[in-house]
């Protein structure tokens, strides 16, 4: 959602005269929206900046968005970055993986769902 | 006369070493849940702005869709469980010069391989006041502006996003980085 709100607000701006660069790790949403930059991580999502505690990895984020900022030739510019988050890409499996989920964890997720989509309305009508 | 060919093997990445389909993940998933697929944003024709200036003359905007922290809220903290009640509904914004206190735990950052410790790794803050003290943008906008992320593209297409145009426009900003937690 964090994804698809960014694109949105990145065509808005960018349709009003501010050029914009979007730093992020999923793929698929950001060019499905369809946006004028994007630099993209490869590493799990919550990492759009670089890997944590490495200012190193954040720096060198950074500085990719800006030339992409700078030098993008067109809409729809992605460039990825060349940092890997693990040498095994195992990880990339993991995120809402249905296989590993019982018949309980299921029942379980559903129940934490609806409990969670409840306490947003509220707080959403409450603001 | 027949010939085998020898056996190859080719120096390929692993068939999953490719960018995660969350729409498909997050479609899957729903739908055994037993709810109806999202349907995402999608758009045939970008928009596209040059860069006006040199970024060494350009003040640049830095967009975030993390949340203030709320005492009240429950747990924000690392590795947190999701958290809606942690979500913010209106668009919000917090000095550049300060330090933050801004969390993601309402967000679905995956929790298994990170833990959301570094503020570094979701808001580029202090990178970007490091860029702008070495020259490399001109400045960065007085304020830091928070978007909600709302699962309406309605909302956020008719409430947000103007809102936040609105605001680029009062801190005179050239360009924008938009980092999604």
């Amino acid at each position: 959602m964090c994804h698809q709100t960014v694109s949105l607000v990145a065509r808005h701006l960018e349709a009003h005269g501010i050029a914009t660069v979007i730093m992020g790790c999923a793929k698929d949403i950001v060019e499905y929206c369809g946006v004028p930059r994007f630099l993209f991580s490869d590493f799990p999502l919550g990492n759009s900046a670089g890997r944590p505690f490495d200012v190193e990895s954040q720096r060198q984020t950074l500085e990719l968005a800006l030339r992409v900022l700078e030098s993008a030739p067109g809409a729809r510019t992605t460039v990825q970055s060349p940092m890997r988050w693990n040498a095994d890409a195992a990880w990339k499996l993991d995120y809402l993986d249905m296989t590993k989920l019982t018949p309980e964890k299921l029942e379980e997720r559903r129940r934490e769902f609806t409990e969670v989509k409840s306490i947003a309305r509220g707080k959403r009508e409450a603001s | 006369m027949t010939t085998v060919a020898p056996e190859t093997k080719p120096a390929f990445a692993a068939e999953h070493d490719a960018p995660i389909p969350y729409m498909q993940r997050t479609r899957d998933y729903y739908m055994t849940l037993g709810y109806h697929p999202y349907r995402w944003a999608h758009f045939a024709e970008v928009p596209f702005t040059p860069l006006p200036k040199p970024l060494g003359r350009a003040r640049v905007a830095l967009i975030t869709t993390a949340a203030p922290f709320q005492p009240e809220a429950g747990d924000q903290g690392p590795g947190a469980p999701y958290n809606a009640g942690a979500k913010f509904y209106k668009v919000y914004s917090i000095p550049t010069a300060s330090v933050p206190d801004l969390r993601i735990s309402h967000v679905g950052y995956d929790r298994l391989h990170t833990t959301a410790e570094d503020i570094n790794t979701y808001l580029p803050l202090a990178r970007m006041k490091e860029a702008a003290a070495a020259g490399r943008i001109a400045s960065l906008g007085e304020r830091v502006h928070g978007a909600p992320t709302n699962r309406s593209h309605r909302v956020t297409l008719e409430t947000d996003v103007p809102e936040i145009l609105r605001l680029c426009r009062e801190d005179r900003v050239a360009a924008a980085v938009l980092v999604p937690s």
